[in-house]
């Protein structure tokens, strides 16, 4: 078998690609309109998350901290709790959910959540707010379990879960982008506008890419709202496009509301993005318009400019959301290039059993890694040490220095990708999204060959 | 009454003791706000935790050294790429950074032998590296690990390594500032002392609290050579592990950022005699007379005064013609602790800004008794501010430009305030005289950029004039300027880009060579 998934051969991380379970929470919560999150443990689980996600979006936004100190640690932290929620909502008068998102400290200090919440509800919100409407849920993301990504699968089935009625049928379909950016939103939005589908898109972050008004008013939120959320739970599908991000939900609304459910692929590509529509055909009934063969048709046309003259045989590495680096692995195999390297960053022991990678070890016939709970010196170690020769990175900002330092092209893609302007406004989803991703391939191919004067009047008749 | 209540914060009374509005004659007794004290849970504050405090401010800006955080992957990976600290070792502590990555087996077990793998395994992909340091986190303190015992078993069986242990998990104190007190301390008891230096000139000093944020270290590096001094060990920006274990064998251990690094200082003198003079690398006026302190205290002033007089007479003018154009713009310097009283007095005297707020995330009573010392009248001082106190202090103030975090930022963004970034700068370093002209020149782009005017316009509804093509800085900010300053020949900055390449360039033949006073052997 040319493919192989393994583990790393280490026990340590040199370089994380991953950041913890707490911090994916905060992700989700931010995609529910008048919602603030109020993290349970030390104040750096949240300054930092908060950091890390401006420094991504460029954009503010709120999330609270229980801020554990020492006193917490030793007897306990409910009551930081109950004040944190009692703060929250005294000084914020449109917050109507608030998730307790916890922590390696408050889950291993093992403070009762779910308990402070029937307190709270029974007393604080009963006694001191019963015109108002306030939900408590609570969310359990221990840092040492999983990553972020299972943080943000875990806090999108708790919110669905928390809210999700059984009503006589919406006609419209559940529809979890999973951690994507707000150009991928818009992105989808579209494609199922031309559908002609009505969905309730969740944890929806397309605002999350908005203006400086001129009354310097502007605060981004997100766009799910209590409806929304109720509502799942009446909708004739759900279609979860990650596997990893929103899964869960889906199956969850599968068991207990008998909703069908559409899990991936991740229509990263043209044909994953062909899967989506026709699964989204099936399910609705609805035809794909002439309009998106249009619009498909354009990004071939972009496409077959490129993928057989640069981008044939290029060796790659992919590094990042396992949704993601799969759906772009086997989009770089149409386009005929060779991922050399898939780096899933976390320990999730169900990656090998994914039909995709499954597909993979099947049918590639070069020599393929794909490295599970991966690190950055993963990828370091093969190029500095080991004769791994690329010509090209798919990836997150946190792996910057790498292409730097060893001069290889990089494109940047996931989260975070803050050392880059305005990647968040650009969908990797769709047929819009193949387009660009190809285009930045290209050219981060092009300016390479520049930069290293290798074959670059290759691009003077192109 | 000196207090000030914020709007927002009725609903939390405790609240109000930490906010004041500096008046007419009042003296620190009356309006010094409360500090340092538990945050409030649910307040949306903006301070870190004391892993954070210890790690990512202190810890990690030492060069030379593996850094692994005993913990699950979060913290190391959040506390990674988020600030500014370079080195002349080709920046090996900002690209690298190492977790054990405990999991939940090892909650339940105990992550010692995880730890001890980790750390075989990272000085094995770093053969070159041979000093490490580790960091508890909230995790593995509560499981109650024994970080020190591992660290000296390693030590035993690879004797070429050192290891440091920093036991400052994320929940000990209020704030960041538990954990830079807690790494001061346990770098004092474990490590000074343990190595013998060569000392190569009768002037020697630790450079302390500094952490060579864009460069900051390496100017400051230069003009203590140039004084022919030696610089003993930088505690802990672009400094060196084995040096830092030196440091009980200085003269004198020169101080910057008080907050952070005191400490350590404290207990120099007292467990060596070594005594402590506070300087402040920012503003011309503090940065010349902090040479000249040092000067003073080593018989040296000749040394001092000519440098001063050489980089005042380069960068002065380009201060200057800054000065002209921001006078009486508002700011509110909404830093994380020392620098609002090392800027509060030194934009006002020397960029003619005037400083309407000071806040601190992590300040004690101490940082905000020098703030508001060197704010003046009218000044809104904020201890451990959140999100909705300052937008209202935002929309009460009318602030021209902020300095502050990346993230309370892209609020100000939204309000239409600039902002500059108080921590890692925006193109620093910002101390030193050419450092200084940089912030000035940074805090007249943000002031005076054209989009920053044309976002406040309407086009629904405002009448403005469409007849320009362009509008430069220079149309704004010199409108209402005097005739005399206008027609001046100065300029604003002609340095370059990067300024500390230059001075990584230099060697030994281009420092001025001193004769000793005494034998090496006598000096000790």
């Amino acid at each position: 078998m040319n493919c192989e998934v393994k583990v790393k051969d280490r026990i340590g991380t040199i370089n994380p690609i991953f950041t913890c379970q707490p911090a994916g929470a905060q992700y989700a919560s931010i995609g529910v309109k008048d919602c603030i999150g109020l993290v349970h443990g030390g104040q750096g689980c949240v300054m930092f998350v908060r950091l890390l996600i401006s420094q991504h979006l460029k954009e503010s936004f709120e999330i609270a901290s229980s801020s554990l100190h020492e006193d917490g640690a030793v007897f306990g932290a409910c009551g930081r709790v109950e004040e944190g929620v009692d703060v929250l909502l005294a000084r914020y008068p449109h917050l109507k959910v608030i998730p307790i998102i916890t922590t390696c400290s408050t889950e291993v200090i093992g403070d009762d959540v779910d308990g402070v919440i029937t307190k709270l509800e029974e007393g604080l919100l009963a006694e001191k707010y019963p015109d108002r409407e306030v939900h408590l849920l609570p969310i359990h993301t221990p840092s040492f379990v999983g990553s972020m990504v299972s943080g943000y699968d875990v806090a999108v089935r708790d919110f669905v879960k928390k809210f999700a009625r059984k009503g006589p049928s919406n006609g419209k379909i559940n529809f979890i982008t999973g951690w994507v950016n707000p150009g991928d939103v818009t992105e989808l939005k579209s494609l199922l506008k031309e559908m002609d589908i009505d969905a309730t898109v969740l944890f929806e972050i397309e605002s999350f890419d908005s203006p400086i008004m001129p009354d310097g008013g502007e605060v981004s939120h997100g766009n799910t709202t209590i409806e929304d959320l109720v509502s799942t739970g009446s909708a004739t599908h759900t279609f979860a496009l990650n596997r990893y991000e929103g899964g869960k939900a889906a199956q969850f609304l599968e068991k207990k509301f008998k909703i069908p459910s559409v899990i991936g692929p991740t229509p990263i590509g043209i044909r994953n993005t062909d899967a989506m529509l026709k699964k989204l055909s099936e399910a609705t009934g609805k035809p794909i318009p002439e309009s998106l063969v249009r619009k498909r048709g354009v990004a071939l046309d972009a496409i077959t400019d490129l993928a057989h003259m640069f981008l044939a045989d290029k060796k790659v590495a992919i590094y990042g959301n396992p949704d993601l680096v799969i759906g772009l692995a086997e989009f770089c195999l149409d386009l005929e290039m060779k991922p050399q390297l898939l780096l899933l960053g976390d320990d999730n022991s169900s990656y090998a059993d994914d039909p995709r990678i499954k597909a993979l070890q099947e049918h590639v016939d070069y020599p393929m890694e794909i490295v599970t709970n991966a690190d950055f010196w993963d990828l370091e170690d093969r190029i500095k040490n080991k004769g791994l020769e690329l010509d090209l990175i798919l990836g997150h900002s946190k792996g910057r220095f790498i292409s730097i330092d060893y001069d290889i092209p990089m494109v940047r893609v996931g989260f975070p990708t803050y050392d880059r302007a305005g990647l968040y406004r650009y969908p990797v989803v769709g047929y819009g999204g193949a387009t660009w991703l190809v285009e930045q391939m290209a050219n981060a191919l092009f300016t390479d060959m520049e930069h290293k004067k290798h074959k670059e009047w290759l691009l003077n008749v192109w | 009454m000196p207090y000030h209540e914020f709007d927002c914060s009725k609903v939390i009374p405790e609240r109000k003791q930490h906010a004041v509005v500096k008046g007419e004659g009042e003296d620190l007794t009356s309006c010094l706000p409360k500090g340092y004290l538990n945050t409030i849970p649910g307040s949306i504050s903006e301070r870190g935790c004391a892993y954070c405090g210890a790690k990512h401010v202190i810890g990690t800006p030492m060069k030379d050294v593996i850094h692994i955080s005993h913990g699950p992957v979060g913290c190391t990976y959040d506390t990674w790429q988020t600030k500014r600290y370079i080195s002349d070792n080709n920046n090996f502590q900002l690209k690298y950074t190492f977790a054990t990555d405990v999991k939940e087996k090892h909650i339940v077990f105990g992550a010692e032998s995880l730890l001890k793998q980790n750390i075989h395994e990272a000085f094995d992909a770093f053969p070159e590296i041979k000093r490490m340091t580790i960091y508890q986190t909230c995790a593995t303190a509560l499981i109650g690990d024994d970080i020190n015992a591992i660290a000296d078993e390693v030590m035993a069986e690879r004797p070429d390594v050192d290891i440091f242990v920093c036991n400052s998990p994320g929940f000990a104190g209020p704030s960041q500032s538990g954990g830079h007190h807690k790494i001061n301390i346990a770098w004092l008891n474990q490590k000074v002392g343990t190595v013998e230096p060569e000392i190569t000139s009768d002037y020697v000093i630790n450079y302390v609290g500094e952490y060579n944020i864009q460069g900051d270290q390496e100017v400051m590096q230069d003009y203590f050579k140039r004084m022919g001094i030696q610089v003993l060990s930088t505690f802990t920006g672009n400094g060196s592990y084995d040096d830092l274990r030196a440091m009980h064998r200085a003269h004198l251990n020169v101080l910057e950022c008080a907050r952070s690094a005191e400490y350590i200082c404290d207990e120099l003198r007292a467990r060596y005699g070594i005594p402590r003079l506070d300087i402040d690398g920012f503003g011309f006026k503090a940065l010349g007379d902090s040479l000249r302190k040092i000067g003073l205290f080593f018989g040296i002033e000749d040394r001092a005064e000519a440098i001063i007089a050489a980089e005042t007479a380069r960068w002065k003018p380009e201060l200057d013609w800054y000065a002209a154009r921001l006078k009486g713009k508002r700011v509110c310097l909404w830093p994380g602790g020392s620098k609002l009283w090392h800027w509060a007095n030194a934009i006002q005297e020397e960029m003619g800004v005037k400083v309407v707020s000071v806040y601190t995330k992590f300040g004690h009573q101490g940082d905000m008794e020098k703030g508001i010392a060197r704010a003046g009248v009218g000044t809104l001082a904020i201890d451990d501010p959140n999100e909705l106190e300052g937008q209202e202090a935002l929309l009460r103030l009318k602030p021209d430009v902020i300095f502050t975090g990346k993230r309370p930022g892209e609020v100000a963004k939204k309000m239409r305030v600039p902002y500059l970034n108080a921590h890692a700068y925006h193109n620093g370093p910002y101390k030193g005289f050419e450092g200084w002209v940089r912030f000035a020149r940074d805090i007249y782009n943000a002031v005076y950029s054209p989009m920053h005017q044309l976002s406040g316009v309407d086009i629904s509804k405002d009448d403005y004039a469409t007849d320009k093509g362009f509008v430069t800085r220079r149309m704004l900010s010199d409108a209402s300027l005097p005739e005399a300053d206008r027609a001046s020949p100065l300029t604003g900055y002609t340095g370059k880009f990067d300024p500390i390449e230059a001075l990584r360039a230099k060697t030994d033949a281009d420092y001025p060579q001193f004769a000793r006073k005494s034998s090496p052997q006598a000096a000790e």
